[in-house]
């Protein structure tokens, strides 16, 4: 819902967000010592929108390295609490990453910075409005502003985009450079090589029956990822199966879900892509439609399992044109790019599965330099003011420009950064950024699609927007980014009436209708591939004698904009569980050969520079590859993320930033404690009863169907009579989750979800050293097999809502009990905190507050509790409750509204859940999916011979699909083995 | 005695098996020891049994602070608990019962021999116990008071203890009777209540001879309380040994519930290493087998410092060797079932926490030591000579003593720390303060002891007078002694 207010009465609704939330967040901070009594505002006139308790949702988006998500964030009376997908956004689909889920504790971080600084004085906006009005810049730079520099971080706002127009209108000689220190162009000027525009492509995984990832993570990360994960997911559970082939260096959440995983140094994936071109390209069926295209032999260099996969790859993909998908990791260089490109015009892929957009990213035009350009001109005394727009710079640019020191020598530069960090320390002037959730703009997803940002709340900190910013640079002065917006909607949208209808509708759905850029599928310039295929042939391939190092974004903290975030520092990674740290991941054999192991601190030396850095082994990671995460060792003002970590970016050279041969590793003699969540990988033999019983395929509907028993049953033999069959109708629901192993990737945006949703705390490094770490939803990762090409195990573990619960019987003061729902209950109010209960779970789910974890809490970042849920006390155990505050909500609302049956509950996990691996909802409710689930012949529970009895059922993950014609290496059984199923 | 006993009486001795005078004579040739070597006449047994608490040495006021001073070590430990949360402990998830729930069991254990030594044998007519049996009761007591501390410092809001006591609340809640922890809770309070009571109805007389002999009016006043008046008139003395011997009687199946019921509160649960039926029978008999050696270390120092070999004699110690032999030798076969039990019953979690777990995992070397010590070291006590060595009963003590520790540590955290799903796994290790509460409990212990060693009569002159007229009695000749009972 919008306000009506947000429309045309700005200043009101600023007035009375201010009333609801600020005044008290502020008068909060502006104290130092807690003040007990404060006076409290109570409504004069309630606005109209606003029942006390009862949570409104408005839809903005997030962006992320320019790409925008569709976001419905949960307000509580002028508080945003929640942030969810919103089910009309085209990169969300209902679902929101880590990053979304996290963002709204960053909003109430405590530590972003409060007040404009010119030099080393406290100033205002007005202040540095006037100092960089053009007015007064043209004395500094010009006539035409040859001594203009813009740097900014790649954006698709076209708000911004407008803005900056007028702002190179006004200075024409102004440069302006994009740099984000994640993203790369590859995928763009792939397109340009093999088909001669700069598009994008776009998939559609419903239909692709086979997918081929060249070190491309698809299904966890990228600006549409979780739109890929969800098409994904929905066809891993059509017929026919599916076949995920992924080659990649460093395991990453796809490379886990898939049916044939290569580990491949990175500078092997070119060549693979070559071998895969050359052979599709061969293929009779493929040269029957194509006809031969002329192309250069691949140089010969593959390790003989990656020729085995990319044959299997070919020939599967040769047998499904039209119906599959080759995708490149986006920081692939162009030349694999255009391989890609070519492929899917091969396989008939374009037009069906791929298809291609103009990039939604703003570009400069003539105006654009590099950041590596910009370094020199910084250098070379031509610059006099420099205009940072968000992204901090000076720590996540590559270490050989050496930034910090270059913008200092700048006599005048700005920067608008949320936080003062390495950059702020720099400029002589710092703006504070205003969070997503406080502003107004706008942003284009991957599609093009655009979405309005909207507000929850005013800045806390009288942040601003670059388009403020740019605002005043164009001379247009201090105007709010409301205006600007909507003077640039008008401008498109025609006369006010119009224009306000459909701004309110832009706003209320959270997308603008019909903007989604046009599609193109243009004919791949053989020509251009084969200079490009030729290219590869000419590097040099994967060598055993040197060692290789990529860069990746931290599953957490992503490129360091997130470091302060505590909740994303504690989320562990999927793969490794690492948190709290960066650590250089190596294969296990590679790590022997070097007489390293987990927790030595190892020195990286590429080129000239080194940096300290502990290991990390990681099974399944391509041998000679070592990977660290950016996005760590901050030395800003953000005292969550100082000290965290080592800084990969002084590690990273310009020229290749994403990936490097030619590492050098030393050991240091040191150890270097790492917080782990999971310290033990092995299944322990124990895969059949954790895990289930991996069905021989994946099952088809039909079969689905057909199958009369679930692979196990849910009740182990027992001497007791059954109970009557629970009753169907309002009141007589029996809340049941299930949970399909073989959809879950592991990303972990249920965790932070949970966390958000549930008020649950964060335990900090030590508490995790400690395994005092608090989430009530985990995701357990297991590997099996070799440990060089082991098979991934992922399973989300929360409390497991046992009909028998062990937890029950053992609490003396009887303070978990079952509701008459089927909810495992936890009265905090009556824990006296034994632990006794946590002794006797078998999955390990509860969890303690060790210490007053809320107690230290920042006035500002309890804004961001659920007021929902019950924020624990020391002494107390916690857990799952299958969020009984939305159960409980349900089931009010359709008693008042005299509902027979209690309407669909949807938990925090499961909502932001991209493939919908969660399903949660009441057994008798014929209906329901989860009944149907329930019954599925895959459904175990986990240690079902135990007796008791979960409510959580999983659905086991299928064996890997095998290639139809091929010999598939990466086929095989899974489950330790060993542990007899007694359970039937 | 007269057949004009009371009613109670009667009742007692019936339930007890006759008269608690009918001792068989003894057969000398099979005891090398005597159960008390020569003494003089009543009136010197007095003097000197009650000599200790009239003549203070200097060792007391180092004794008393060293012991004091561990004692305020537990009370910062347990004061930094109290402010700062149980996560001042090693304790996480999954081992979230560790050191304090082992320093539980482990006193609780210790508390065992006491009452064995003092009610159990005296059912059964064990006239050995007569000199020990105080200092034993009063090991139980103090040990019981540091057991029955970690339970209460272990909750996550200690100030809601009495929530696990049945009361009759506003709100008409009750503890949930289905969990073994107020089991535990009644337990041990009875346990506690019944081992006071049995030991300051047998401290009375004693009481009394101490005030009739206190050298001064201050002392003897203070000792005139606690006698309760006793005069040791005859009716004084039927009425006590009928009390005593109704409490031993009620003492007697304590000593085998109490440790049973903690037993419980891991036999209950479902955890691969606590789930096993042996658990009570084990429990009981590891305790006793821990007190046993408790009782060794302090009884032989005492012996030694005061002189006492005339009244602690050889078979004292010969008898108690033996009963470490047989309780051990027990304990030894329940740690052979428990390991069989889990092979033989084929579940895979059992089996890994019993059969690699244990004996390979990452506190191997706590359960190795723990095995070597609490299997082997009784084993010695075949030997006759070995049965009477002070110092090797005494190094046996002390190494039965701290592997009983290990025991509890490798029951409770060496099967938490790995469980069913090896993705929740993970490593205990205590803190300082985890250690000052170990380190604090002796020294409470400590300082309760040598508070009774000081102050209190710790061989029961009366016992010990008795016995002595009974082995007088028995020296005669039958005809006499069938004169006498007439």
């Amino acid at each position: 819902m919008t306000p009506p207010d947000l429309v045309r009465l700005t200043t009101s609704r600023r007035d009375f967000v201010k009333l609801l939330g600020a005044s008290v967040a502020l008068a909060g901070l502006g104290a130092c010592v807690r003040e007990p009594d404060r006076k409290i505002l109570p409504y004069v006139d309630t606005p109209p929108d606003v029942v006390p308790g009862v949570p409104l949702h408005y839809a903005t988006v997030m962006t992320l390295d320019g790409y925008a998500t569709g976001l419905l964030v949960e307000s509580h009376t002028g508080r945003p609490t929640k942030v969810e997908g919103n089910p009309d956004h085209p990169a969300s689909l209902g679902a929101a990453g880590v990053y979304e889920q996290a963002s709204v504790l960053q909003l109430y971080d405590p530590h972003r910075a409060r007040a404009v600084r010119a030099g080393r004085r406290r100033a205002t906006w007005s202040a540095a409005a006037s100092a960089f009005a053009p007015a007064a810049l043209a004395r500094r730079v010009g006539a035409r502003g040859a001594g203009l520099r813009l740097l900014l971080p790649p954006t698709s706002s076209p708000l911004v985009a407008s803005l900056l127009e007028r702002v190179l209108v006004r200075w024409p000689d102004a440069r302006v450079a994009f740099y984000a220190p994640l993203a790369s162009d590859g995928a763009v000027a792939g397109t340009r090589t093999a088909l001669g525009a700069p598009l994008v492509p776009q998939y559609d995984f419903r239909a692709a029956d086979v997918v081929v990832s060249l070190d491309a993570d698809f299904l966890s990360s990228g600006p549409f990822h979780l739109r890929w994960a969800s098409h994904h997911g929905v066809r891993r559970r059509a017929t026919p199966p599916c076949r995920l082939y992924v080659a990649e260096p460093v395991p990453t959440p796809t490379g886990t879900l898939a049916d044939h995983r290569l580990p491949i140094a990175p500078a092997g994936i070119a060549s693979l892509a070559a071998t895969l071109l050359h052979a599709v390209a061969a293929d009779p069926r493929v040269t029957g439609r194509v006809g031969a295209v002329p192309l250069p032999a691949p140089s010969g260099t593959l390790p003989a399992d990656a020729r085995a996969w990319a044959s299997a790859a070919a020939a599967d993909l040769a047998a499904s044109p039209g119906r599959s998908i080759v995708l490149a990791g986006e920081r692939q260089p162009a030349e694999v790019h255009a391989v890609v490109h070519a492929l899917n015009a091969m396989l008939a892929n374009a037009g069906a599965t791929v298809w291609y957009t103009p990039p939604a990213l703003v570009d400069a035009g003539s105006h654009a330099i590099g950041l590596d350009a910009l370094a020199t001109e910084l250098d070379g005394r031509t610059v006099d003011t420099l205009v940072v727009l968000e992204g901090n710079p000076c720590y996540g640019a590559p270490a050989d420009l050496d930034l910090p020191r270059r913008m200092r020598a700048v006599p005048n530069s700005l920067y608008l950064g949320a936080y003062a960090d390495e950059t702020a320390r720099v400029t002589t002037w710092h703006v504070p950024a205003a969070h997503y959730l406080e502003s107004w703009g706008d942003a284009r997803a991957y599609d093009g699609t655009t979405s309005l940002v909207q507000p929850l709340i005013a800045p806390l900190h009288d942040g601003r927007t670059p388009a403020e910013v740019l605002a005043v640079l164009a001379g247009a002065g201090e105007r709010s980014a409301h205006d600007l917006l909507f003077d640039a909607w008008r401008e498109r949208h025609g006369a006010p009436p119009e224009a306000e209808a459909a701004w309110s509708d832009a706003l209320r759905r959270g997308i603008v209708a019909g903007s989604a850029l046009p599609r193109a599928t243009p004919p791949p310039r053989w020509d251009a591939v084969a200079r490009a295929q030729r290219g590869i042939a000419d590097r040099a391939g994967p060598s055993r004698d040197t060692t290789e190092i990529v860069f990746l974004p931290s599953r957490g903290v992503y490129d360091g904009r997130f470091a302060d975030n505590a909740w994303l520092q504690e989320l562990p990674d999927p793969i490794t569980k690492l948190t709290w740290d960066n650590a250089a991941t190596m294969a296990p054999a590679h790590a022997a050969r070097l007489g390293i192991v987990t927790g030595d601190v190892v020195a990286l030396r590429l080129g000239p520079r080194t940096l300290d850095v502990p290991a990390l082994l990681v099974p399944g990671q391509a041998d000679g590859v070592v990977s660290l995460a950016i996005g760590y060792g901050r030395r800003g003002a953000e005292a969550v993320a100082r000290g965290v970590g080592a800084n990969a970016n002084l590690l990273r050279a310009s020229d290749a930033p994403h990936a490097a041969t030619g590492l050098v590793i030393a050991r240091t003699g040191r150890r270097h404690a790492l917080a782990l969540t999971q310290t033990h990988w092995s299944i322990e033999g124990r895969g059949p009863s954790v895990l289930g019983e991996p069905p021989a395929s994946r099952p088809a509907a039909s079969e689905r169907a057909g199958a009369p028993e679930p692979q196990r049953k849910r009740r182990p033999l027992t001497l007791y009579e059954p109970g009557p069959p629970p009753k169907d109708g309002f009141g007589e629901d029996q809340w049941a989750m299930v949970i399909d192993l073989d959809a879950c990737t592991g990303c972990s945006a249920c965790v932070v979800a949970c966390q958000a949703e549930n008020n649950v705390p964060v335990v900090g490094k030590e508490g995790v050293l400690d395994s005092r770490e608090m989430h009530w939803l985990r995701i357990d990762r297991y590997v099996d097999g070799p440990l060089d090409a082991p098979r991934f195990e992922t399973q989300p573990m929360l409390c497991q809502h046992c009909e028998k619960a062990p937890c029950e019987y053992v609490c003396p003061v009887g303070a978990t009990v079952h509701s008459d729902d089927g909810l495992n209950e936890m009265i905090y109010n009556r824990c006296v905190g034994t632990r006794f209960c946590s002794n006797n779970c078998p999955y390990k789910v509860r969890r303690f507050n060790w210490f007053d974890y809320n107690a230290e809490v920042a006035e500002t970042v309890r804004m961001a509790k659920n007021p929902q849920v019950t924020v624990r006390g020391r002494g107390v155990m916690e857990k799952c409750t299958f969020c009984v505050q939305r159960v409980r909500q349900a089931q009010r609302t359709a008693w008042l509204a005299g509902e027979p049956r209690t309407g669909p509950v949807v938990t925090a996990c499961q909502q932001t859940c991209p493939t919908h691996a969660i399903v949660f909802g009441s057994l008798t409710d014929p209906e329901s999916e989860v009944r149907r689930l329930f019954d599925d012949p895959r459904g175990f529970s986990a240690l079902g011979e135990l007796g008791t009895v979960p409510r959580v059922r999983y659905l086991a993950r299928a064996r890997s699909a095998p290639a139809p014609s091929a010999d598939s290496p990466g086929a095989g059984a899974a489950g330790g083995g060993g542990g007899d199923d007694d359970d039937v | 005695m007269t057949t004009s006993d009371a009613p109670v009486a009667r009742l007692a001795r019936r339930a007890l098996g006759g008269g608690e005078r009918r001792f068989p004579p003894e057969p000398a040739s099979l005891e090398p020891h005597p159960v008390m070597g020569e003494l003089p006449d009543d009136g010197a047994l007095t003097t000197r049994l009650l000599a200790p608490i009239w003549t203070p040495a200097s060792a007391w006021k180092w004794l008393f602070l060293a012991s004091g001073a561990l004692s305020a070590l537990f009370v910062v430990a347990m004061g930094v608990t109290f402010a700062r949360g149980i996560g001042a402990w090693g304790n996480n998830i999954p081992v979230a019962w560790a050191y304090a729930i082992t320093d539980f069991v482990w006193w609780i254990g210790i508390g065992h021999a006491g009452t064995f030594i003092s009610a159990f044998l005296l059912l059964l007519n064990q006239r050995w116990r007569a000199s020990i049996n105080r200092l034993a009761e009063a090991m139980t007591l103090f040990a019981l008071v540091n057991a029955s501390l970690f339970p209460l410092l272990h909750l996550g809001r200690p100030w809601f203890f009495y929530w696990l006591i049945p009361y009759p609340a506003t709100m008409g809640v009750w503890p949930n009777f289905k969990s073994s922890l107020p089991w535990d809770v009644a337990a041990i309070s009875t346990y506690f209540t019944v081992s006071l009571l049995f030991w300051y109805l047998g401290l009375v007389p004693d009481l009394a001879a101490a005030r009739d002999r206190a050298p001064g009016t201050t002392r003897r006043r203070i000792y005139g309380v606690f006698a309760l008046g006793w005069r040791g008139r005859a009716s004084e003395w039927r009425h006590y040994r009928v009390a005593y011997t109704l409490l031993a009687g009620l003492a007697t199946p304590l000593v085998i519930s109490v440790h049973s019921i903690v037993s419980l509160d891991f036999a209950i649960a479902q955890l691969p290493g606590w789930h096993s039926t042996i658990f009570p029978p084990y429990f009981v008999v590891g305790a006793i087998y821990s007190g046993f050696a408790m009782v060794l270390m302090l009884m032989l120092p005492v012996r030694r410092i005061f002189g006492l070999e005339q009244v602690i004699t050889p078979r004292h110690l010969d008898r108690i060797a033996k009963l470490l032999l047989v309780t051990g030798s027990m304990l030894a076969y329940s740690y052979l079932c428990e390991a069989f039990g889990a092979w033989y019953g084929g579940d895979q979690f059992e089996r890994y926490t019993m059969l690699i777990a244990r004996p390979l995992g990452p506190y191997a070397p706590v359960f190795w030591v723990m095995t070597a010590v609490n299997v082997l070291t009784p084993q010695l006590f075949w030997s006759a000579r070995l049965r009477t060595n002070p110092l090797v009963l005494f190094v046996a003590g002390v190494l039965i003593w701290a592997a009983m520790w290990m025991e509890r540590f490798v029951i409770i955290v060496g099967s938490l720390n790995r469980d069913f799903l090896p993705s929740s796994w993970h490593l205990y290790a205590p803190t300082w303060v985890d250690w000052s509460l170990l380190a604090g409990s002796i020294g409470l212990f400590c300082l309760l002891f040598f508070a009774f060693l000081r102050w209190v009569p710790f061989v029961p002159v009366s016992e010990v007078k008795r016995l002595r007229h009974e082995m007088a009695r028995d020296a005669l000749p039958p005809a006499r002694r069938a004169g006498d009972a007439a």
